[in-house]
């Protein structure tokens, strides 16, 4: 269904510049109704390419809400739009905008809520080498390489122990309890699969039930967090997307 | 027996084509490398036919047996792979030339990298390096790999923003003196480069390497039959390649994380069998795939200090040629004369020992060549001139 054509206005949020309502809802109509050129126009220039492949609208848009807008640090403005497509499902997409010298710009673009990328190509390798790692997702487990005489705790896994040669290798179960020992926030659309879900904080996270060994995985609710090496982490795991798909470790702020 | 490479083998030649933006070049990968052949024995005055070995690295997709035939050569000594870690292994290939040489397993070896985006697709450099276990979490490019190392060597090594930055404009302030580079014409300022994209977080646009098609190659052959060609030589001091212990592909479990992974002992047989200190560096030729590791290779080399201090030494005054400090990425590097796996910076180091480069070091006698940081391979040549060997 089409929102009706008088809507309530925008909740305003902080001291938003009145201008930007009108622009903010023009873009909005452009967005839904496919104008490509005019989408591009309210982009900021050097970033066009970058902001078109981080978030994800559904194919034949009807109708585009303002929802509302937001003073935020830094002189932007963030302004949260929803799409409505065809089938009625509803898409609501974040965009801050900049003031330059020719006007409003779009400088960043979001999906909200912020939810993981989800890639195809998670769960064993060809060989099999990480096989038992994935498996034990599917057993609601966190799974890492340990060699069975000398305890060597072996991560990424490897066909025989480094340390003593023994090709005895176990799966234990660890507490994924850690703490971040590096991060990153990717923005780059480096695949279609990561659109709709970027930026996204990447975790290297060290546990100590597993000799210190590091496992990486996305942040839960990493948009707007304040990130910082050394802060408690705890593992969770995705449900498989689908039967033949595979369960995804996830870390979260603890 | 001596068992050093030190001034047994030079390089004799170079030559390249131009750097094309990704996806135009009008040639396959095959055609640019066999041009940028035969301009090095051209610039070396040698007959293409008598080159009689192949050395390249990073899977590059032209095989040197077929590279040979191509070039109808009279004989094929020597031919060799560098495993592993993409630009990590450019130094390693040099080495591996003049090893070749060195023991007299061939006279006349062709080190090469040519990339054409048709050929090689996006993002070459990086197949094979990204297993499930970095993809699943979304981490599918180098740039991710080389984001979270620089981000721990900011927040806890205490690396200051400013030494990257450093690097970047050392090398768009070099481009602008190089009419060949692809940064020539586009000085960058503080403003543009702090404005722009993330890319990934602490890595911004202009923190990142280009991508290019194009295609380079040097001349290796012995010291004596380097004296006698065309080109002045630029003689091998010292080589060094491989990867420390806990080093390599490990899904981000690598010791000494915030290394570039030029381990210790490494980079004391690098100094050893060239016979110098870091202090006797005139020039350095550095591998920036992106701007944090390339800080972290010069103080993997004890070329710059550590942590908070590097802030300090890594300044644009201190990095740019002709009265830096330390001089670096002189003809602009991957960042800003354009990259092909990194092979340009060979030649780049070896014009300065030439004393040919745009941004010629003044008497230039020792130039440093650093290969593929935070990569599974990292590697590493000691050029000099004459009269250092």
């Amino acid at each position: 269904m089409p929102e009706p054509l008088t809507t309530e206005p925008p909740a305003l949020d902080g001291p938003v510049p009145a201008e930007l309502v009108a622009i903010a809802e023009r873009h909005g109509q452009v967005v839904a109704a496919g104008d490509h050129a005019a989408t591009l126009a309210d982009f900021r220039p050097d970033r066009t390419g970058q902001l078109l492949g981080s978030a994800r609208l559904p194919g034949r848009l009807v109708s585009s809400r303002l929802l509302r807008l937001r003073a935020e640090p830094d002189g932007l403005v963030a302004a949260f739009i929803r799409y409505t497509a065809a089938d009625g499902s509803q898409t609501v997409l974040r965009s801050r905008w900049i003031k330059l010298d020719q006007g409003w710009r779009v400088t960043q673009v979001r999906n909200v809520p912020d939810t993981p990328p989800v890639i195809a190509a998670a769960g064993p390798r060809d060989d099999g080498l990480d096989r038992p790692h994935w498996e034990g997702l599917r057993a609601g487990e966190v799974r890492v390489q340990r060699c069975a005489p000398c305890g060597h705790w072996i991560w990424a896994p490897q066909p025989l122990c480094p340390r003593c040669h023994s090709f005895d290798l176990t799966w234990p179960a660890v507490d994924p309890a850690g703490t971040i020992y590096s991060w990153t926030r990717t923005w780059q659309p480096f695949s279609p699969e990561l659109s709709g879900h970027l930026p996204f904080v990447v975790v290297l996270a060290e546990l100590p039930a597993a000799g210190g060994r590091r496992l990486l995985g996305v942040l839960r609710d990493g948009d707007g967090a304040d990130v910082r090496v050394g802060q408690a982490v705890r593992g969770f795991i995705d449900l498989a997307p689908s039967p033949d798909a595979w369960p995804v470790l996830r870390w979260s702020l603890s | 027996m001596s068992r050093s490479l030190r001034g047994a083998a030079a390089v004799a030649g170079i030559g390249s084509t131009p750097y094309y933006k990704r996806g135009t070049s009008p040639h396959s990968a095959l055609r640019l490398i066999l041009e940028a052949i035969l301009a090095a024995c051209a610039d070396a005055g040698l007959d293409a036919h008598d080159v009689d070995g192949f050395v390249s690295y990073a899977n590059d997709l032209n095989e040197g047996l077929a590279v040979g035939a191509a070039l109808g050569v009279r004989e094929v000594r020597w031919s060799t792979m560098v495993w592993g870690g993409g630009g990590g292994g450019v130094a390693a290939a040099v080495n591996a030339a003049a090893a070749a040489v060195a023991c007299g397993q061939a006279e006349n070896v062709i080190v090469y990298r040519g990339i054409t985006e048709a050929d090689d697709g996006r993002q070459s450099y990086g197949k094979g390096h990204f297993p499930p276990l970095l993809s699943a979490h979304g981490v599918l490019t180098p740039v991710q790999v080389c984001a979270l190392r620089t981000q721990r060597m900011l927040e806890v090594d205490g690396v200051p923003w400013s030494a990257l930055e450093a690097l970047v404009q050392a090398s768009y302030y070099h481009a602008q003196r190089n009419p060949d580079a692809v940064g020539y014409g586009r000085p960058l300022d503080h403003e543009t480069y702090a404005g722009s994209r993330w890319v990934s977080e602490p890595l911004r646009l202009f923190d990142c390497s280009r991508e290019n098609d194009g295609a380079a190659a040097v001349l290796v052959t012995s010291a004596e039959r380097a004296r006698e060609l065309r080109s002045v030589p630029a003689f091998v001091l010292s080589g060094v390649q491989g990867a420390g212990p806990g080093w390599s592909e490990s899904a981000e479990n690598n010791a000494s994380y915030t290394s570039a992974g030029f381990h210790p002992a490494m980079v004391a047989r690098l100094w050893a069998e060239a016979g110098l200190k870091p202090g006797e560096v005139d020039v350095v030729q550095v591998y920036e795939n992106f701007s944090g590791p390339a800080v972290a290779s010069l103080i993997d080399l004890g070329l710059c200090p550590p942590g908070a201090e590097a802030g300090s030494f890594m300044t644009v005054p201190n990095l740019v040629a002709p009265d830096g400090a330390l001089p670096v990425n002189t003809a602009g590097g991957n960042i800003a004369e354009g990259f092909v796996h990194g092979i340009g910076l060979v030649l780049e180091a070896v014009r300065q020992i030439r004393g040919t480069s745009a941004s010629q070091v003044p008497g230039a006698d020792v130039s440093l060549l650093l290969g593929g940081p935070v990569a599974p391979l990292v590697s590493a040549t000691v050029f000099g001139s004459a009269v250092t060997v």
